[in-house]
C-alpha cells in the first residue's frame, strides 16, 4: 500500500461552502440518483425546475405554432433530424441561461425576453430562432461534453459559467460529489467511504487509488451474491459498474484505476457461468491479490532497486511533488549506502512533497524543501532528476501532477551546463494507449476553492491599531472580502495574534481571493495535471526494465496482451 | 568454480581463450568471441545438470568481465548466450527441464555453433540492407576499424569497374597511430580498410580527427560502426564518435550506424560518465604529480607502458540516440527507438 496522506491544509471554506447545498438540496427536489441533479452552489436563488414550469405555461399560445412542424417530423431525413435535436438542444441551452441571467441581480428583462423564441423551439420548431436565442444570450463558450454542463448550469449558481475558464470548458463536466447522499443503494460502504477518501485527497496517487479501488471492489465481490435467474459473470459487470460510476463521480478516475478495473472485468467475463458462486468469488479474490501484487507491490520493488543503481555518490537529486516510487527508489539508495542530497520541488495547493521530505529527511537523507518557484535555482546543483507519474502514453509523454513538465524542462534546457538526465519512475499498470498531445484535452479540474486557502501569517509589523480591528473584522464581514484588500487581511492577522475567538474569521479573510465567486473578470483555475514532453524524458524505469519513452506503447501492448 | 577456470588447476582458461579467439581471427567482434568461449567452456566442463551449467556459465562471465578492461561489447554476447541457454531450458519438451541432460547438452552446443556461424553471416546481410545508403556520387565518412563498415563499404564499391559498382568517395577518419594494439603495426587503425577501397579504385582521403568539422562539409553522408548498441538506441563506440555525431547534427549530414544486432546490449547510459566502465581519460595533473608518476615508473620498470596503451586507445564514447540517423543492422534499418523494441523481443 502507498497511501501519501497529504498535509493538505483543510478546506474549511469550500466545506462550508460544500455544507450549504447540501442542506438545501431534499428541501427542493427530491434525493435522486442522479449526480447531476445535485447543486453543489449556494448562489442558487429559486427552484429552477418550478420556474421553467411555470414559463412553459405563460408561453403556451406560441408552442401551439409549433405544432405543425411537429407533424412534419415524419418526412425528416436522419440528418435533419439531428440537426433539429442539435437546435433544440442549443435554444434550451439559451432558455436556460438566460433564466439563471433573469434570477441574477442585474439585466434581467431584457434577456428574458430574448428567452422567449427560444423556448419555441425548445418545444418542437425549427433552428433558426434557437441560435438567434443563443446569439442574444451572453458570450457562448463553445464546448464538449455540454448536455453535461447544461443540466449542471441549469440547477448550479448564476455565474458558474463565467467561473469556468475557457480553455477548459469542457472538463468542468459535473461539480466532485461532496457527500453520499444520493449515491445508489447497490454502492457498498466500502466503496462509498473510498469515494470521499479519494475526493478530499487523503487517497491520493495514481497506485495509491489504483489500490484501494482493488481492494474495496474484493469487499464488494465477497459481499455479492447473484441474484436470482442471472449468472455471476453477467450480473457482476454491471454490478460493479454501479460502483465504478459512483467513484468517478467523486473524483475522476486515473488510468491505472481504468486499467486495473478493465483487467478485472476481463477476469470477471473469463469466468464459465457453471463455476459454483463460491468458487469463482474465490477466484476473484486471488486475481485481486495477484494484480496488486505483480503490478503494484513487487513491481515498485523491481523499480525501485534498478532505479536505486542509477544514483551515484555526491549526486544531486531533485524530484517534484511526492511520488510514492521516487521515495521508495531514493530509500532504497540511502539503504544502499550512497551518500547524495535530494532536492524536493512542491507545489500549491496539496503540497504532496511535504511528507516526502519529512520522511526522506527522518531516514537521514540531506533534504532541501522548495517550491516550484524556486525551481531554477534548485535545478541549478541537480545531477538528475526523479520524477512519478500518473501515466505514460502512448507518444511516450509523461502525465503527471502539474508542474511536472516545468521541472523536467528546466531539466533539459538549463543554460551553461552539462545536461541532467531526468529519469521517470512508472509502473506499466499505469501505461495508457492513449496519446496525448497537450495537456488540455485530456485533464482534471479540481476545486478551484482549493487555490484560495492561505495559512495563517504570522504578521509583526505593519499592524493596525487593535481598535480598528473589530470594525474592519466587521467590515470584512460584510464586504466577503471582494473589495476588502490588504486592510482586511491585515486586520484580520491582528486579529488572529489578538484573540482566538476572532482566529477563524482572520483565516477566511486573509486570502484576497475568498468570495472570488461574487466579483465579476476572475477567474481561478486548478488544474491537476500536465503532459512532459517525450523529448524532456530521458529514462522510464518500468518493472520490465528500463526504456526510452518511445517504447511506452510496445511495453504496454506485450503486458496487456500477454 | 571461477577460481578452478581462472587458475591453471584446470586446463581451461576463459580469458586466455577469448583473447586467443580474438587473436586468431581478425573478422571476429567481440560479441562472438565471447560466446564462442562460453560454448568451449561448456564442452570442456564436465557439468551434468542444468543448475551447474548455468552457476558455471556465470561466474565465468562474471571472470570474464573482469580480466576485461572495456566489457561492454563482451556482455552483448554473453547476456545473449545466457539469456538463450535459459529460454532453451525453460521450453518444454524433450529438451526442457524433464529431458535427457546431455541431450540438452549436445543441443545446445551444435545451437551454440549454429549461432556464431549465423553471426558472421550477418556481416554480409547488413552489407545488402546498406548499400542503398551509398548513393552513386556521394562522399562518405567514417572512422574507426569497424569490421561491418569495411564490408558494407567494400560490397557497394562492388567489382573494380563491374556493373554493380556505385561510384562513392570516402573521407576515412585516422586516429593517431597508439603503440600496439593486436595489429603490431604502427600504423593507424582502419589503414587495412584504406588500402583496400584504394584498391577497388574508390577514391579514399584520410584526415585527423581535428579536421572533421573542416571535412564534414564536403561529406555527404556518415557511417560509423559500433562498440554496443544500448538500450535506447544509442551507440557505445571509439571515442571520436561522440563528436563527429555533434558535428553531423549540427550540418544537418545523415548519421548512420552498422552494427550486428548480437551487438545490442542490456545498459542504459544516461551520459557519457554512465558507463559501467572505468575510463581515464580526463587525468588532471599537477607538476608534483607527474614527477610522482615518473618515479614510479622507473621503479617499477617496464611493465606500466604495456598495461597503459591498450587502456588509452580501447576508450569509447557513448552517442546518443537523438544524433543517430538510423541503425542499418542484420535485422533490418532501425530507427534508434526501435532498438528498445528489438531488446525487448529478445529479453522477454
Amino acid at each position: 500500500m502507498t497511501s501519501s496522506t497529504p498535509t493538505a491544509p483543510s478546506p474549511s471554506p469550500a466545506a462550508a461552502a460544500a455544507a450549504t447545498p447540501t442542506t438545501s438540496t431534499p428541501s427542493t427536489a427530491p434525493t435522486s440518483s442522479k449526480p447531476t441533479k445535485q447543486q453543489p452552489s449556494s448562489q442558487s436563488q429559486k427552484p429552477s425546475k418550478s420556474a421553467t414550469k411555470s414559463k412553459d405555461a405563460a408561453t403556451a399560445a406560441t408552442s401551439a405554432t409549433a405544432a405543425p412542424a411537429d407533424s412534419a417530423t415524419a418526412q425528416l431525413t436522419p440528418a435533419e433530424l439531428k440537426k433539429r435535436a442539435k437546435a433544440e438542444k442549443a435554444a434550451r441551452r439559451a432558455r436556460e441561461r438566460a433564466e439563471r441571467e433573469s434570477s441574477g441581480p442585474a439585466g434581467g428583462a431584457p434577456s428574458g425576453g430574448a428567452a422567449t423564441p427560444g423556448k419555441k423551439d425548445g418545444s418542437g420548431g425549427g433552428g433558426g430562432g434557437g441560435s438567434a436565442a443563443g446569439a442574444s444570450g451572453s458570450k457562448q463558450v463553445p464546448r464538449r461534453g455540454s448536455a453535461q454542463n447544461a443540466s449542471q448550469n441549469g440547477g448550479g449558481g448564476s455565474k458558474a459559467d463565467d467561473k469556468n475558464v475557457a480553455v477548459f470548458g469542457h472538463l468542468y463536466g459535473q461539480q466532485r460529489r461532496t457527500t453520499v447522499a444520493g449515491a445508489g443503494k447497490e454502492v457498498h460502504p466500502a466503496v462509498l467511504a473510498l469515494g470521499l477518501q479519494m475526493r478530499d485527497y487523503v487517497v491520493c496517487g495514481s497506485s495509491a487509488r489504483c489500490v484501494a479501488t482493488l481492494l474495496a471492489f474484493k469487499r464488494v465481490i465477497e459481499a455479492y451474491t447473484t441474484p436470482m435467474g442471472t449468472s455471476l459473470p453477467r450480473h457482476l459487470t454491471t454490478y460493479l459498474s454501479h460502483q465504478i460510476t459512483y467513484l468517478s463521480t467523486c473524483r475522476p478516475l486515473s488510468i491505472s484505476q481504468g486499467n486495473a478495473i478493465r483487467a478485472l472485468k476481463l477476469a470477471i467475463s473469463s469466468i464459465d457461468p457453471s463455476t459454483p458462486e463460491a468458487e469463482a468469488k474465490a477466484f476473484l479474490g486471488e486475481f485481486i491479490d495477484s494484480f496488486i501484487r505483480e503490478k503494484i507491490t513487487v513491481a515498485d520493488q523491481v523499480i525501485a532497486s534498478s532505479a536505486a543503481q542509477k544514483i551515484q555518490d555526491g549526486d544531486v537529486i531533485v524530484t517534484f511533488a511526492g511520488s510514492s516510487i521516487v521515495k521508495q527508489t531514493l530509500l532504497l539508495a540511502h539503504k544502499q549506502g550512497k551518500k547524495f542530497r535530494v532536492s524536493i520541488i512542491d507545489s500549491r495547493p496539496l503540497f504532496e512533497g511535504k511528507s516526502l521530505a519529512r520522511t526522506l529527511a527522518n531516514a537521514g537523507l540531506d533534504v532541501q524543501y522548495s517550491l516550484v518557484h524556486g525551481i531554477s535555482h534548485a535545478i541549478k546543483a541537480a545531477s538528475k532528476v526523479f520524477l512519478g507519474a500518473h501515466a505514460m502514453t502512448s507518444n511516450g509523454r509523461l502525465y503527471s501532477r502539474v508542474g511536472t513538465a516545468l521541472v523536467a524542462m528546466s531539466a533539459k534546457e538549463r543554460a551553461g551546463g552539462v545536461e541532467v538526465p531526468v529519469i521517470v519512475c512508472c509502473e506499466t499498470v499505469k501505461f495508457t494507449d492513449r496519446v496525448a498531445l497537450d495537456s488540455i484535452v485530456v485533464n482534471e479540474i479540481a476545486d478551484a476553492d482549493e487555490l484560495i486557502t492561505a495559512e495563517p501569517m504570522q504578521q509583526l509589523t505593519g499592524l493596525p491599531d487593535p481598535a480598528a480591528v473589530t470594525v474592519s473584522a466587521a467590515d470584512a464581514k460584510k464586504g466577503g472580502g471582494g473589495g476588502g484588500g490588504k486592510s482586511a487581511a491585515a486586520a484580520a492577522a491582528a486579529a488572529a495574534n489578538a484573540a482566538a475567538e476572532s482566529n477563524t474569521l482572520a483565516q477566511n479573510v486573509s486570502s484576497p481571493l475568498t468570495g472570488w465567486k461574487e466579483s465579476a473578470n476572475l477567474q481561478l483555475l486548478n488544474i491537476m495535471y500536465d503532459v512532459t514532453p517525450a523529448e524532456y524524458v530521458d529514462m522510464v524505469v518500468t518493472e520490465m526494465g528500463s526504456l526510452p519513452p518511445s517504447a511506452v506503447p510496445i511495453v504496454h501492448r506485450m503486458s496487456t496482451n500477454l | 568454480m571461477a577460481a578452478a577456470t581462472s587458475t591453471s588447476a584446470k586446463p581451461f582458461d576463459i580469458v586466455a581463450t577469448y583473447n586467443e579467439l580474438l587473436r586468431s581471427d581478425p573478422d571476429l567482434t567481440m560479441p562472438i568471441a565471447a560466446i564462442e568461449a562460453l560454448v568451449l567452456l561448456l564442452t570442456h566442463s564436465p557439468s551434468s545438470t542444468i543448475s551447474e551449467t548455468l552457476d558455471l556459465l556465470e561466474k565465468s562471465t562474471a571472470h570474464l568481465k573482469q580480466s576485461i578492461p572495456n566489457p561492454i561489447g563482451l556482455s552483448a554476447g554473453t547476456d545473449l548466450f545466457q539469456r538463450y541457454l535459459i529460454t532453451t531450458l525453460q521450453r518444454p519438451g524433450q529438451l526442457g527441464p524433464a529431458g535427457d541432460f546431455n541431450a540438452i547438452r549436445a543441443h545446445l552446443l551444435s545451437n551454440g555453433r549454429l549461432f556464431i556461424r549465423r553471426a558472421k553471416e550477418s556481416r554480409d546481410k547488413i552489407a545488402a540492407f546498406g548499400r542503398g545508403f551509398v548513393r552513386d556520387g556521394s562522399t562518405v565518412l567514417t572512422n574507426g576499424g569497424s569490421r561491418v563498415v569495411a564490408s558494407l563499404l567494400q560490397q557497394a564499391a562492388g567489382e573494380k569497374g563491374g556493373p554493380s559498382a556505385v561510384r562513392f568517395r570516402v573521407i576515412y577518419v585516422l586516429s593517431p597511430a597508439k603503440g600496439d594494439v593486436e595489429g603490431s603495426s604502427a600504423e593507424p587503425e582502419g589503414m587495412e580498410t584504406v588500402r583496400a577501397l584504394r584498391e577497388k579504385g574508390v577514391p579514399v582521403a584520410t584526415i585527423p580527427e581535428s579536421a572533421v568539422a573542416y571535412s564534414l562539409g564536403k561529406a555527404d553522408v556518415v557511417i560509423v560502426g559500433a562498440e554496443g548498441v544500448v538500450e535506447n538506441g544509442g551507440i557505445v563506440s571509439r571515442m571520436g564518435t561522440y563528436q563527429i555525431g555533434l558535428l553531423a547534427k549540427a550540418m544537418g549530414k545523415p548519421f548512420y550506424v552498422v552494427a550486428e544486432s548480437h551487438k545490442f546490449v542490456r545498459l542504459y547510459p544516461l551520459g557519457q560518465y554512465d558507463l559501467p566502465i572505468e575510463q581515464r581519460v580526463i587525468d588532471f595533473k599537477t607538476e608534483e604529480d607527474v614527477a610522482d608518476e615518473a618515479t614510479q615508473q622507473q621503479q617499477q620498470a617496464q611493465p606500466t607502458p604495456n598495461v597503459k596503451s591498450p587502456d588509452s586507445s580501447d576508450v569509447v564514447d557513448y552517442t546518443p540516440p537523438h544524433l543517430i540517423s538510423a541503425l542499418i543492422t542484420d535485422s533490418g534499418v532501425l530507427t534508434p527507438s526501435a532498438v528498445s523494441e528489438e531488446l525487448i523481443k529478445i529479453w522477454f
